[in-house]
């Protein structure tokens, strides 16, 4: 029991730093007290692997890691067909966008979003583009750790950042669109990502 | 669309041409800095010259800010107890489970099971269990299973102590301490005998008591001798510490996501 100690003590500072991280994270996939879960049943995982990190600067891409595969094992996502009149839509408004003489077209939008507001828009856009953002915009990692974190080519993080948020900027214009000047949250229509 | 016809590196770069769309996907890796020296060069060659490339720019650079200034819920305080609880000495799995969870279905919540000595008077710390051991003690193993099971199937909706205690042969006293809220009885069976279940609130916790007659505590191995004698039982079970006592005529379990340290003074 006593050797356990510096373990215990190793694993807890280095992992619970990283608590609120992955809550907010685990959020992505369930809301309350299933995201909690989903980080406990992270670091009971993380708790029986930890003699197999090697790299002690990696620990939250690591976290990720794992959380993700608890979540996605217990989150099962059922593949539905994609909007892609929905997705058409916000590529056609991002286009607009950049073709306009406005040299910064979301100022305006983004002082008129409530706190938490975009946050939720995500979800509505497919899952993965939404990952990649989320993990790179939100929870701060580089992209060689999302590449690691999600198993996909940096030259996909890459992709799908660029087009998450692109249709993110769509998002916001199709809403202010449909109505101008408003200030209510965003409320796209749920995309289920792949 | 314009043809901007800027010349860039030898190139003729065209809003439609390849090379502008090349150097438009590396836009938002140029916002987050991810881009190689050289990379990075071509497209701050490339923007002064395409405005559209510019409100690209913008864009990711304004929509990252904004998400990253975005709240995000943290953990609970229950959370964050239980994972600091981690890896405390500590339950053998014997049931395939992980040892420091509770695999129910309920909300993140702790099931405390007190154990009240009879008499009072000064209560003696017994050696802590492991969940080996407390396996081989029929009570505490049906109390921690029955605790499971109302904690994966929701609790009773309601708490009715009259009722659930009509008919049962030993006293069942609620506890009473600041921050526990009785939200919940039921009657069970424990080691083949009549036992109450009552299911508290305490600080995001749920604290679940067996009352069960004297008798059937004193008639375990390996608890009836540690509760004798005014002294109580302590033990742990994949990530919940239990405590057992006699009091008062009968006999109280009390298991909870707590350090046993915290759990004796909700009872001692």
């Amino acid at each position: 029991m006593k050797a356990a100690e510096p373990r215990r003590a190793s694993f807890q500072a280095s992992t619970l730093p990283h608590l609120n991280r992955l809550v907010a994270l685990a959020s992505r996939w369930g809301n309350g007290d299933e995201a909690e879960d989903f980080v406990q049943e992270t670091y009971a995982r993380a708790w029986t692997a930890f003699h197999q990190l090697r790299d002690t600067g990696a620990v939250f891409p690591w976290l990720c890691q794992i959380l993700r595969t608890v979540a996605l094992e217990k989150h099962r996502t059922v593949a539905r067909r994609r909007d892609l009149l929905f997705i058409t839509e916000l590529e056609a408004a991002h286009e607009e966008m950049v073709a306009s003489d406005d040299p910064s077209p979301l100022d305006q939008l983004l002082a008129r979003i409530e706190a938490g507001s975009l946050r939720e828009a995500l979800r509505s856009i497919p899952g993965d583009l939404a990952e990649a953002v989320e993990l790179h915009d939100v929870q701060g990692l580089k992209y060689r750790e999302i590449a690691e974190v999600v198993s996909i080519p940096i030259g996909t993080v890459m992709s799908r950042i660029s087009r998450g948020r692109k249709l993110l900027a769509g998002l916001l214009k199709v809403r202010e669109d449909q109505e101008p000047g408003s200030q209510v949250a965003i409320q796209g229509r749920r995309s289920q990502g792949e | 669309m314009r043809n901007h016809g800027r010349q860039q590196a030898g190139h003729l770069v065209t809003a439609e041409g390849p090379e502008h769309e090349r150097l438009r996907a590396l836009v938002a890796p140029f916002a987050d800095g991810e881009l190689s020296a050289e990379e990075s060069r071509a497209v701050e060659e490339h923007l002064p010259g395409c405005a559209r490339c510019r409100r690209e720019l913008t864009i990711h650079q304004d929509l990252s800010a904004a998400l990253a200034r975005e709240p995000t819920p943290g953990a609970s305080a229950a959370l964050r107890q239980r994972i600091e609880w981690m890896g405390e000495p500590r339950p053998v799995r014997n049931d395939g489970g992980s040892p420091f969870l509770l695999r129910w279905a309920a909300p993140a919540l702790a099931a405390l099971v007190l154990l009240a000595v009879a008499g009072g008077g000064v209560m003696v710390a017994a050696r802590v269990r492991t969940s080996r051991q407390m396996a081989e003690v029929p009570l505490l193993h049906d109390a921690l299973a029955d605790c499971r099971r109302a904690m994966s199937r929701n609790f009773p909706k309601k708490a009715d102590l009259p009722a659930v205690t009509a008919n049962v042969t030993f006293p069942v006293r609620a506890l009473d301490r600041p921050g526990l809220e009785l939200f919940s009885t039921w009657k069970t069976t424990l080691a083949g005998s009549p036992a109450v279940g009552l299911a508290y609130r305490f600080r995001g916790v749920v604290v679940v008591q067996y009352a069960v007659a004297a008798d059937l505590v004193r008639q375990q191995p390996g608890l009836g001798k540690t509760v004798a004698g005014a002294s109580f039982y302590e033990g742990s079970s994949q990530g919940q510490a239990v405590i057992a006592l006699l009091q008062g005529g009968s006999g109280t379990l009390l298991i909870a996501e707590l350090p046993p340290r915290e759990l004796r003074r909700l009872i001692l």
